[in-house]
């Protein structure tokens, strides 16, 4: 198990290398090709009516007068051994992982992005333990009471959930709890540390929201996987067997049921990780999507690297753990 | 000049009447009125001395930056006044009072000495930071000094480098060799604690306008950190930082230290500000109305969906403000580029452009605008009316008169030129196919040409050279002035001296001789009355080389939170006048 685990930590090391000469070359590279050169690309960094002088300067200062090798070694090589940055009165040093020095705000990436991260995993986990619990939940009692009256209605509810973007869902939750009847008013990330009440009180709309629309899939998922496992021969012997319909159940359907639920919930969990960028916007929470959002209408490539390597760092992390977890489940994936 | 709002904020506003006299908080300086559609844009509404309570404002976007020397967005300038003394700020009032450039920092306005040349300044003696140590002239002319590194601060305007008087090498600011540099700006002399004296390249008449940005707040030197002062810039006005979380939240509570003695312009009435920073625009309009925020800090007004709801509700529309901005919406018809060299080529675009479908490009009447028949809006110091090409008695546009020009420039069944835009703002979309349906009729066949608004001056339209490669005859555009008169309007788009090969804002390239005159005479000229009068001179002589197309005077529907005291449009801004709210 070890060294699957340490083989493919390797590949993850492959993987985001590949994922970052990818998107440098998507912003860096692309751009030159389009005819824009480093001057033009510096002009957007100066402020307004600069003079060519300080086009030279910036342009200098930010590298990108460099070779592109150069700008993308000196990128690899701040997140490995850290970075020098001049602020005018004194040279600070950035720490690996150093992800650059934003072009706009002149601020290092990584810790921003830092202090984004308990927004984004406040409101992914929490929403995540929602969806899991819910959709798992209805999905087994709708594929256990097919073709009942609770089956139908949750199977609607989740196809409306599935179908309902979070800009609806959000939007619509807003307008009837927060500024219509103020039950959850002046929605504000409050971390968990200062207020646990304040912070789960602050996140229960966008946890709601986020939840109906993936809860609804992992209860058709589960349902469906129910629906086939439960007709499956070794089922059929357990009961058989005389064991309490319970066990059957929770023991042998779900736990083979549940086998895609997990890798699926791996990919959602690592990709929301990355920033839930439209729920995010949608209740102005300042986590890792809105520095996305930021980050892209500033042009700041720097900080747009930066999030690009966290949310692809977060998604093969969680398909890491799912597959170890597969391994666990099923001793066939160690070989 | 530069633009301190192009595409951040609608910069100032106009304020139709002027404000009278006593008010009762600090600043303001008005006639105080009972809500109502438009109130706050000429009077005080809720004028209060009431303190306590946190005044909350929200921002859908980011500042460039906090620190004063380092900001160019028009709502940052605004901003800046609770935390920041300059030499000289706006008057704080509304109406055509709020234009008044009058002493902050500085105990008058500058004496003008050696034929223009000299500009001194006193600055009051007993202004404190908010550690109690004594504001001095050094720590104003080290404020200065730091915007001549723009590697540091790569964000503000670039006035002081280009007007001081030179000095060989060139000074390169306060950071690189600093035990050399500091304090080595020659062109700024400092006599005594109380005293600045700025000497000029040539005589320059607006220079008080100038160290009216809030670039010349001073900065002790000790405490400067450089790229990182934005964090924690060190007051002198009413409020200072208690935290600032980079593009987040930033939490303002009173400096001990400051006196509404010394800072007439501001007051200190909430016992804490606190801005939220990169919120959805909605939200905040939402939130605004819902009573769960007091002030949206753009100060560009509310989007489409509140605005609906705010006009067709009777008590909230009396709940707001729809000013005019000193905002112009406009298209630049170049006069290099054939046949648009030839004024009466041009002169047929102006009459046969629909005006009115060009306001609703730009969101109609209440959110767009108003339709422009002059280049500068009515909140100019010294603008005067007038319409050369019945913009506003013919705003359909006069198809006749249209074809007579085409006739007089020797294309009779019309031409073909190309016009450029930036294709990411759906309003200047619009804007250039409605121009191009109305030229239509006329023979004048328009191809569109969309840009990137990021590259937009920098690698297009900005271009002369890509500009003529192109045949791009007309240019879409936007403008608000670093300062309300005449010289601060035109110069930058209209003075033959600043067309550029990149980055150009004269993008029409103009080069009138007249214009020229008029705008060298209005830079040495000190007297206000005089120089003021050129300004009505360069508009009428800009719309009779029809070199620029006005299309509106942008407005933008404000919301006034019931919450708020001291409300009024400061025109200057055109928004809320942030130094002088308080709460109920």
């Amino acid at each position: 198990m070890i060294t699957f685990i340490i083989r493919r930590l390797i590949a993850t090391v492959f993987l985001l290398i590949v994922v970052s000469m990818i998107t440098f070359a998507i912003f860096f590279l692309i751009p030159r090709l389009a005819g824009q050169n480093s001057y033009q690309l510096a002009t957007q960094y100066v402020g307004r009516n600069p003079s060519r002088v300080a086009v030279l300067q910036i342009e200098a200062k930010l590298g990108l007068d460099k070779p592109l090798y150069v700008q993308y070694g000196d990128f690899l090589k701040g997140i490995v051994l850290g970075v020098h940055y001049n602020a005018g009165t004194s040279v600070t040093y950035c720490p690996p992982p150093c992800f650059g020095y934003s072009f706009k705000s002149q601020q290092p990436v990584w810790p921003q992005m830092v202090s984004d991260l308990p927004v984004t995993i406040s409101l992914a986990i929490g929403a995540a333990v929602l969806w899991l619990v819910g959709g798992v939940a209805i999905g087994i009692v709708s594929a256990l009471r097919r073709g009942t009256l609770f089956d139908r209605f949750s199977m609607g509810i989740a196809l409306a959930g599935v179908s309902l973007p979070i800009f609806f869902t959000g939007l619509l939750s807003l307008a009837l709890f927060s500024y219509k009847w103020p039950i959850f008013p002046n929605i504000t990330f409050v971390p968990f540390t200062q207020n646990p009440l304040l912070w789960a009180r602050n996140l229960v709309l966008p946890w709601v929201c986020l939840a109906f629309l993936y809860a609804a899939l992992y209860a058709r998922l589960t349902r469906a996987g129910m629906l086939e496992t439960m007709s499956e021969d070794y089922i059929r012997t357990a009961r058989a067997k005389g064991l309490p319909e319970r066990t059957v159940i929770f023991k042998h359907g779900l736990r083979a049921a549940l086998t895609p639920i997990l890798t699926i919930f791996g990919m959602d969990l690592g990709l929301l990780l990355g920033g839930a960028i439209i729920t995010e916007y949608t209740f102005s929470l300042h986590g890792l999507g809105l520095f996305t959002i930021l980050a892209i209408q500033n042009q700041d490539l720097p900080e747009i690297l930066g999030v690009t390597m966290l949310a692809a760092f977060f998604i093969v992390i969680a398909n890491l753990v799912v597959d170890v977890l597969y391994a666990f489940v099923d001793p066939r994936v160690r070989h | 000049m530069g633009l301190a709002a192009l595409g951040a904020a609608a910069a100032l506003a106009l304020a139709a009447c002027g404000g009278s006299s006593g008010s009762s908080s600090g600043g303001g300086s008005g006639s105080s009125s009972s809500a109502g559609f438009n109130a706050a844009v000429t009077s005080v509404v809720n004028p209060s001395t009431h303190k306590g309570g946190t005044l909350t404002f929200g921002d859908s976007s980011t500042p460039d930056s906090m620190d004063p020397g380092n900001t160019y967005y028009a709502f940052m300038w605004n901003l800046t006044r609770l935390y920041t003394m300059p030499l000289m700020t706006y008057k704080s009032c509304p109406g055509q009072c709020g234009l008044q450039v009058v002493p902050d920092l500085a105990t008058g306005p500058g004496v003008v000495g050696d034929n223009g040349l000299t500009w001194t300044y006193h600055i009051q003696p007993d202004v404190k930071f908010e550690d109690g140590t004594t504001v001095t002239s050094s720590d104003v002319k080290y404020a200065v000094e730091r915007t001549f590194d723009r590697t540091v601060l790569p964000l503000g305007p670039s006035y002081f480098p280009l007007l001081l008087a030179p000095q060989t090498p060139a000074y390169p600011g306060p950071f690189k060799d600093r035990s050399k540099n500091l304090m080595g700006l020659q062109a700024v002399q400092t006599p005594n604690p109380t005293t600045i004296v700025f000497h000029l390249a040539k005589p320059f008449a607006d220079f008080n306008y100038v160290v009216a940005i809030p670039q010349t707040a001073p900065v002790p030197p000790a405490k400067d950190t450089g790229a990182n002062y934005q964090l924690h810039p060190v007051s002198t006005g009413p409020y200072k930082f208690q935290s600032y979380q980079l593009n987040k939240l930033t939490t303002l509570v009173p400096n001990t230290y400051w006196k509404a003695s010394t800072d007439p312009n501001a007051s200190q009435l909430a016992s804490k500000i606190t801005i939220t920073w990169n919120m959805n625009a909605n939200d905040i309009d939402n939130r605004l109305l819902a009573g769960d925020l007091d002030v949206d800090a753009a100060g560009t007004g509310v989007q489409a969906a509140a605005r609906a709801k705010i006009l067709s509700s009777a008590s909230l529309k009396a709940s707001s403000d729809d000013p005019i901005s000193g905002f112009l919406w406009f298209m630049y018809l170049n006069t290099k580029v054939a046949p648009m060299n030839n004024l009466h080529c041009r002169m047929a675009v102006e009459y046969a452009a629909n005006k009115t479908n060009l306001q609703t490009a730009y969101g109609g009447p209440v959110a767009g605008g108003q339709i422009a028949s002059t280049v500068a809006p009515p909140n100019v110091v010294g603008q005067k009316n007038f319409d050369l090409y019945e913009s506003t008695t013919k705003p359909g546009g006069d198809l006749a008169k249209a074809k007579a020009e085409l006739k007089l420039c020797g294309q009779p069944n019309g031409f073909s030129t190309g016009i450029a835009y930036r294709s990411d703002r759906p309003k200047e979309v619009q804007a250039a196919q409605a121009l191009q349906a109305a030229l239509a009729p006329a023979g004048i066949k328009l191809s569109l040409h969309g840009y990137p608004s990021g590259t937009y001056y920098s690698n297009f339209a900005g271009v002369p050279n890509y500009v003529h490669a192109h045949n791009l005859g007309i240019e879409t555009g936007g403008w608000a002035p670093d300062w309300p008169d005449g010289y601060g309007f035109f110069d930058f788009i209209t003075a033959g001296d600043t067309i550029s090969p990149a980055g150009n804002t004269n993008i029409e390239e103009l080069n009138d001789p007249v214009v020229n005159n008029l705008l060298s005479k209005m830079a040495s000229t000190t007297d206000a009355a005089t120089r003021n009068s050129y300004t009505a001179q360069i508009d009428m002589q800009v719309m009779k080389d029809a070199a620029i197309l006005p299309e509106v005077y942008a407005k933008s529907l404000l919301y006034r939170s019931p919450n708020l005291t001291n409300v009024y449009v400061q025109p200057y801004y055109g928004m809320y006048n942030y130094a002088v709210l308080g709460l109920k």
